[in-house]
């Protein structure tokens, strides 16, 4: 890439290949950022000018500003933050983010700017906001997905893309209004290798067409170099320390920034850090030979399709054989999606070694971890059992979730580091010393009283290694311990891996990171490609047995015999209980793409039976539903009840039905039982107390327990179809509710569902971490609440950053919206409405009867 | 425009006062929005849970004296108060009560869509707490205001559809205990819940966030 001197190339674009110029000029002057209730600026008198259609690379140590300096030039500083800014921020001379779709904006964590339930939706989302007409939205929908390759139906599920699809979809949604700049904040740093590329070639592709100006920050430099004309480096003051030609500033401060944390392409990977001997019990007796590993051991097999190697000695302390693992989700509307996660795998911890799980994203390794901690139970073959009491458990294992931040349970780091120690009842007097050596060779010596929760990424993801491991248990399983980490992190977490295993302790890591990969004694490569060529029936030879075979007929992800990838399965109308599922889940498809595309999971077809009210939209099935008050009201006797009951009882049934031919649709009356049980429960209880105190009379009992009975039924009948995503639309344009918090409504209903993944991981992590046990009620109060606080910790955090990613694209300003989707008035939704008010009138004229 | 908007002050001096939403106080900003929305649409799935334990303690204090039910209903009335004391502006109280009301609604509750109804009725009133201090004060004293006002229109509502039955004594007793335990639970606990939100530092956006930063010291 040629490079022209940054400080004089203001005068005209630096891609002299671009076949538009939309680059915006960017100039920041004397900007000065200090959010409320700090000392220190985290930017300081900043001054800047990025020339239209230049590509810089923004770097520094982690806290130095870098995502902030970003927000500023989209104009959305105050967007999810609060705090005196004095400068000015310009693109083109206009003030930044003074109009909608200036700049796009894509963030690290895929799917954190997500808003719709569909791909078109999404992209179509900036276009909403500026009041596009709706007849245009496909086309510029169409033109924004093919510029990102990203060839998808526009009613494919957001839900459905891996993790880079999903950061070429917030460049899609950015590209809809034709942006000047687009700022990318660490977009592939969560990603694997192969995510993370298609990601850079699309960056590299859309810039160029269209001349972009481009600001992305990363810690990882060496695949951007190529990409930028534009190196600069902020230090932890909030100022620019070095600014110029990539080369340039790399041959003078690579040293220093590698020394910040930085990954610089020609610096050798860092050297894991030194955990001082001694540290921990060594265990005896369990095979801790001596070993060759830096560089890797041979390859010494192939099974399954699997690519195994290593020598796998050392005593197995825990292992799965064949195992098969279908991870099941409940919808907030009581759908259950049961997908195979793993299938066929063998695998084991064993003591002294390293195992690093490696394979593609969605392969299933989180699950493989969780499986290996008995964490989650197995539907065939051999894996440990997940009835170990919570404090037994912690003894035996550590878990290490990609989440490390939802796992926080103390107030302090070093009570933090402390938890599971007091948990299994370690002495003190061990416990405390290692605690507090651990803690200092991490780096987080000086932050032992600190709040955890108020730490960095970076910062938290050693404590979390340090709290896995101050009890020291057997075995400690990480998943992805290294991802998105800089150089600092990335030696602290290996540091801890090599010293738990010098101590006899097995470890199993999942990881995309090579360096840890070199650094394992075995590997096990899960893969999807390697499932078909497999036969079933072959199990590795016992020498082997800590191979994995990748296995099952089909990509791992789909179930053989269904349809499409995700299995609806009558149950309960429920979020019962914590619900299963693991960060590889939800990029279930982030497999190669299957042979045939998945139906997406809208609106079924016409061919397959579905019963009547299922046609009707959501307003209409919330507006019958809401009939049953009058009706409970006025009813007058319990046997009027028993006739309105019978009304809506025929009504409901009427509803249900699903004419046509093939399989009817299963479930349908169970799924209305299950939801009139807890009203069952509230008529007696409100029949009870009413018989109690009028004067023990049935009859009057009898009527008002009734009356609950008819103020639920109808939405018991009904409220199983409403859709969420199409309530969004009918509130904004049936009811024309203000469309900003419908919109945020919408948004959130969808995020609802992975609020059960949330909680499931919490209540995982407490359990391995010795702390699950529900003895007294007490301690089930406390847990809940602590587990309550964790959710809504997550909830918030992900409204913070979806509330930046909106307002990139125009939300603040959307006082005049459009709608991608009509929501029409149906005569479906009239015939419902015209049907549930029969029973209303059987009790008015019962009533006045 | 939007996002270059006026901020106010900040004195580092410890404050006696609330510190108020960024002014204009209708100027409901991105981030308002969604987090009232995504704090009721949690706080609804923790309602839903309730709904599916309350009937142990409801039962058992109800065979004590049936209009103590009112204290295992005090719980639902959290969400109105916690959206008003984090974002602090007009409408945010009944919003987050009325989202909350809405997600426990969908999985089934033994109330069907009368849930929503109550959450409209309980939103309203904390919401009336909140605009009789003019959004001012967003202390405990507002808190406990705001929870004990969330009662009183959905104690009137449910005179007329579970409790039709009951004596004026009854009646007015489980007013009077809805109020109360409003007061205590909701106001109390939401207040105390914004607080722990703040100092786990969730609300770095919202004047609860500020006050927290501000009273550990600057930093």
């Amino acid at each position: 890439m040629a490079c022209t001197d940054p400080a004089v190339a203001a005068s005209g674009p630096v891609q002299g290949a671009a076949r538009r110029r939309d680059g915006g000029l960017v100039e920041v002057s004397g900007l000065t950022w200090r959010p409320y209730g700090r000392r220190d600026p985290v930017l300081r008198d900043l001054t800047l000018t990025i020339p239209a259609g230049q590509r810089v690379l923004l770097v520094g140590p982690s806290g130095a500003g870098k995502s902030t300096l970003l927000r500023a030039v989209g104009g959305l500083l105050e967007t999810a933050d609060s705090g005196e800014r004095t400068g000015a921020v310009t693109i083109d001379g206009m003030p930044a983010g003074s109009s909608a779709g200036m700049v796009g904006m894509v963030l690290q964590e895929p799917g954190a700017g997500i808003v719709s339930a569909t791909v078109g939706r999404d992209v179509a989302f900036g276009l909403e906001n500026v009041g596009a007409d709706r007849t245009g939205m496909p086309r510029v929908v169409a033109e924004s997905l093919r510029a990102v390759r990203l060839d998808k139906p526009a009613d494919t599920p957001t839900s459905a893309l891996s993790g880079g699809e999903t950061q070429r979809l917030a460049i899609a949604g950015a590209l809809a209004l034709r942006p000047r700049v687009l700022l990318l904040d660490e977009p592939t740093a969560m990603l694997d290798p192969d995510n993370a590329a298609s990601v850079r070639a699309v960056v590299d592709e859309v810039t160029r067409d269209r001349g972009l100006t481009v600001v992305v920050v990363e810690h990882r430099l060496g695949p951007w170099l190529d990409l930028v004309d534009r190196l600069l480096v902020l230090d932890r003051a909030g100022g620019i320390v070095a600014d110029g030609c990539p080369g340039e500033v790399l041959q003078i401060h690579a040293d220093s920034l590698a020394a910040q944390g930085i990954w610089v392409p020609g610096v050798p990977d860092p050297e894991p850090l030194r955990i001082p001997s001694g540290m921990f019990d060594q265990r005896s007796g369990e095979g801790t030979e001596p070993r060759g590993r830096v560089g890797g051991p041979a390859v010494r097999g192939e099974v399954g399709g699997a690519a195994v190697r290593g020598e796998f000695g050392g005593a197995e302390l825990r292992g799965v054989r064949d195992v098969r693992v279908e991870r099941v989700t409940r919808t907030i509307m009581g759908e259950e999606r049961a997908v195979l996660a793993v299938d066929g795998v063998t695998a084991s911890a064993r003591a002294g070694r390293t195992t690093a799980l490696v394979g593609p994203s969605g392969s299933g390794k989180s699950t493989l971890l969780l499986a290996l901690a008995g964490l989650v139970d197995h539907t065939a073959g051999e894996a440990p059992a997940t009835d170990v009491p919570s404090r037994e458990l912690a003894r035996q294992v550590a878990w290490v979730p990609q989440w490390s931040s939802s796992t926080i349970v103390a107030r302090t780091v070093l009570d933090e580091a402390l938890v599971s120690a007091r948990a299994v009842g370690l002495a003190d007097a061990v416990a405390r010393p290692r605690a507090l050596a651990l803690l200092e060779s991490l780096g987080l010596g000086d932050l032992l009283d600190a709040d955890p929760r108020q730490l960095s990424g970076g910062e938290q993801r050693r404590l979390a290694m340090a709290a896995a491991v101050v009890h020291q248990p057997a075995t400690l399983l990480a998943d992805e311990p290294t991802v998105g980490q800089d150089r600092l992190t990335w030696a602290a977490v290996l540091g801890v891996v090599e010293a738990f295993r010098e101590a006899g302790g097995a470890v199993v890591v999942s990881t995309h990171d090579d360096a840890v990969v070199a650094r394992a004694d075995d590997v096990v490569r899960l893969g999807a490609a390697a499932a078909a060529a497999l036969p079933p029936a072959s199990s590795p030879s016992s020498r082997l047995s800590g191979a994995a075979r990748a296995a099952s007929p089909t990509p791992p992800g789909r179930l053989p015999a269904l349809p499409g990838p995700t299995r609806p399965r009558p149950s309960s109308p429920a979020l019962s209980g914590p619900v299963d599922s693991s960060p590889d889940v939800p990029s279930v498809s982030a497999l190669p793409p299957p042979p045939d595309p998945p139906a997406p999971a809208g609106p079924p077809s016409a061919t397959t039976r579905r019963p009547l009210v299922s046609r009707c939209g959501p307003l209409a099935l919330l507006g019958a539903s809401l009939l049953g008050i009058p009706a409970g009201i006025v009813s007058p006797t319990w046997q009027a009840s028993l006739l309105v009951v019978l009304a809506m009882v025929v009504i409901g049934g009427v509803g249900l039905w699903a004419p046509g031919s093939g399989a009817p649709p299963r479930g349908r009356l169970a799924r209305v039982g299950v939801r009139m049980i807890p009203a069952a429960i509230g008529a007696l209880s409100v029949g009870w107390s009413t018989w109690l105190l009028g004067h023990r009379d049935l009859e009057v009992a009898g009527t008002a327990g009734l009356r609950v009975v008819l103020i639920v039924l109808p939405a018991a009948f009904l409220l199983a179809y409403v859709d969420p995503d199409v309530l969004g639309d009918q509130l904004g344009q049936r009811l024309h509710l203000p469309a900003r918090p419908v919109v945020a409504l919408a948004a959130a209903l969808q995020r609802v569902n992975s609020f059960g993944a949330v909680w499931g991981e919490i209540s995982r992590a407490r359990r391995v971490r010795g702390i699950g046990g529900t003895r007294s009620p007490r301690a089930v109060v406390g847990a809940l609440s602590a587990m309550t606080m964790g959710l809504l910790v997550r909830a918030l955090g992900e409204a913070a950053q979806l509330a930046v990613a909106m307002d990139a694209r125009g939300f603040a300003t959307a006082q005049r919206r459009t709608w991608y989707a009509a929501a029409p008035w149906r005569r479906a939704d009239l015939l419902l409405v015209l049907a549930w008010l029969l029973p209303v009138a059987v009790a008015v004229v019962l009533a006045s009867a | 425009m939007s996002s270059i908007r006026s901020t106010s002050a900040s004195p580092a001096a410890r404050r006696t006062r609330s510190i108020r939403a960024t002014p204009p106080l209708l100027g409901w900003r991105t981030v308002d929005i969604l987090t009232v929305v995504f704090l009721g649409a949690a706080l609804g799935i923790a309602y839903w849970g309730w709904s599916l334990l309350y009937q142990g303690p409801s039962t058992v204090l109800g065979g004590l004296f049936p209009p103590l039910q009112g204290i295992t209903g005090a719980p639902w009335l959290m969400a109105g108060v916690v959206g008003g004391l984090v974002v602090r502006r007009p409408g945010a109280a009944i919003l987050c009560e009325v989202v909350a009301a809405l997600v426990e609604m969908l999985p089934g509750t033994q109330w069907g869509t009368a849930t929503f109804v109550s959450g409209v009725l309980q939103g309203a009133g904390a919401e009336l707490g909140f605009l009789l201090l003019g959004y001012t004060s967003f202390g405990i004293g507002a808190a406990l205001l705001a929870g004990a006002l969330s009662a009183p229109f959905e104690v009137v509502y449910e005179w007329f559809t579970y409790w039709t039955d009951w004596t004026w004594g009854w009646k007015l007793a489980y007013g009077g205990i809805l109020v109360v335990s409003g007061a205590v639970i909701a106001g109390g606990l939401g207040w105390l819940l914004t607080r722990a939100l703040a100092r786990a530092g969730a609300l770095g956006a919202f004047p609860p966030g500020q006050e927290a930063r501000e009273a550990g010291g600057l930093h």
